[in-house]
């Protein structure tokens, strides 16, 4: 038998079925989590902010547009709620001091992978909220700069130079001679 | 953009997001401008390094917590909740419309007039109590009350029927709130 869709375990859920719902979040929650940790780049803030956005998700099921696809909608839903997060607790850009758990292929490359990813986290973590959003919003859930100036309501000029602002920074960061 | 112009960090950024309009006049300058050739290089890198960012394992299961911890409320249909405010409305319509024809079919009412219908009341209640000190049931007809139009037993069920709906209009949209 074929897996349920996304629009099938939507419809479920706004009947109440509460298991459809926990489906939809559980072929969702990795991925809206590592949004989260990527601009909040603290697990404990991530997982809130990936419960936060399934919470508000369900609240808001029912004026949900089929025609959209349900991932990028969660994902969207995702970013804004974290730079909500971001500027209402503006000053904590703490580092998450624990591991990633991080998928790696080899023993032999696990340590390497892992202290370049620390690095490109650190990095991201250390933009300003406004920068690292669009960052995520534009290499992660690569939107193009229309969408991401209508998802954020920002001129499309701000777009530009938050992405090649960020894109500096990042690279004076990561790519600078040690 | 002038071939002898260097490629602005602007327009190399709308380059590699493919939002440039100037695509073939900046490969052509990208193959002759070993300079701008090395910024594209750098930041092509920088694009490289984000895409290789791992994904990260989530330590707790948030499905469990929904379908554990949380009720869900079905929600109604769209239609449904834009029906109870559609009926409301109608009603109020309805009422609107039909002031005129109240204005038109009272006065056609054969009714006493009020202080007729007080004073027969005032000695229905005399003779009612006078009927209690003797310790005995009034025996009276009630034959002299006025006697309506069959319009008005129709007025009171509209107005039942207007009265069910609004409730049940409201309580459609209580029962959504009460989450």
């Amino acid at each position: 038998m074929n897996a349920p869709t996304d629009r099938d375990l939507i419809l479920r859920a706004r009947r109440g079925d509460t298991e459809a719902y926990g489906n939809l979040v559980a072929r969702h929650q990795t991925g809206v989590f590592n949004i989260c940790y990527r601009i909040l780049h603290n697990r404990a803030d991530a997982e809130d902010l990936a419960q936060e956005t399934f919470i508000r998700a369900l609240d808001r099921l029912h004026t949900f547009d089929f025609e959209r696809e349900f991932s990028p909608w969660i994902r969207r839903v995702a970013a804004n709620l974290c730079l909500n997060h971001l500027e209402a607790h503006k000053p904590s850009a703490s580092l998450d001091e624990e591991r990633d758990e991080d998928k790696t292929p080899s023993p032999g490359e696990q340590v390497e992978v892992k202290e370049r990813s620390e690095q490109i986290r650190s990095a991201l973590a250390s933009l300003p909220p406004h920068y690292r959003v669009v960052v995520e919003l534009r290499h992660y859930q690569e939107l193009s700069y229309d969408e991401i100036a209508h998802e954020l309501n920002i001129p499309l000029s701000d777009v530009k130079s938050h992405l090649f602002r960020a894109r500096k920074l990042l690279a004076e960061k990561l790519h600078a001679p040690d | 953009m002038h071939l002898t112009d260097h490629i602005s960090d602007v327009q190399l950024n709308e380059y590699l997001d493919n939002e440039s309009a100037d695509r073939a006049e900046i490969e052509t300058h990208l193959d002759s401008c070993d300079e701008c050739a090395a910024r594209l290089s750098a930041l092509q890198a920088l694009f490289t390094d984000l895409d290789s960012l791992p994904e990260v394992t989530l330590s707790t299961n948030l499905a469990a917590r929904f379908t554990s911890d949380r009720k869900l409320v079905p929600q109604l249909p769209r239609w449904l909740t834009l029906t109870a405010s559609l009926q409301a409305a109608a009603a109020l319509v309805a009422l609107i419309v039909a002031i005129p024809f109240f204005s038109i079919m009272l006065p056609k009412i054969e009714a006493p007039s009020f202080t007729e219908l007080l004073f027969e009341l005032q000695s229905i209640w005399a003779s009612w109590l006078d009927a209690l000190s003797n310790y005995q049931l009034p025996n009276y007809q009630f034959t002299d009350l006025p006697t309506y139009p069959v319009e008005l037993s129709t007025l009171f069920i509209a107005l039942a029927i207007v009265s069910i709906f609004w409730i049940f209009g409201n309580g459609l949209l209580l029962r959504n709130q009460t989450k």
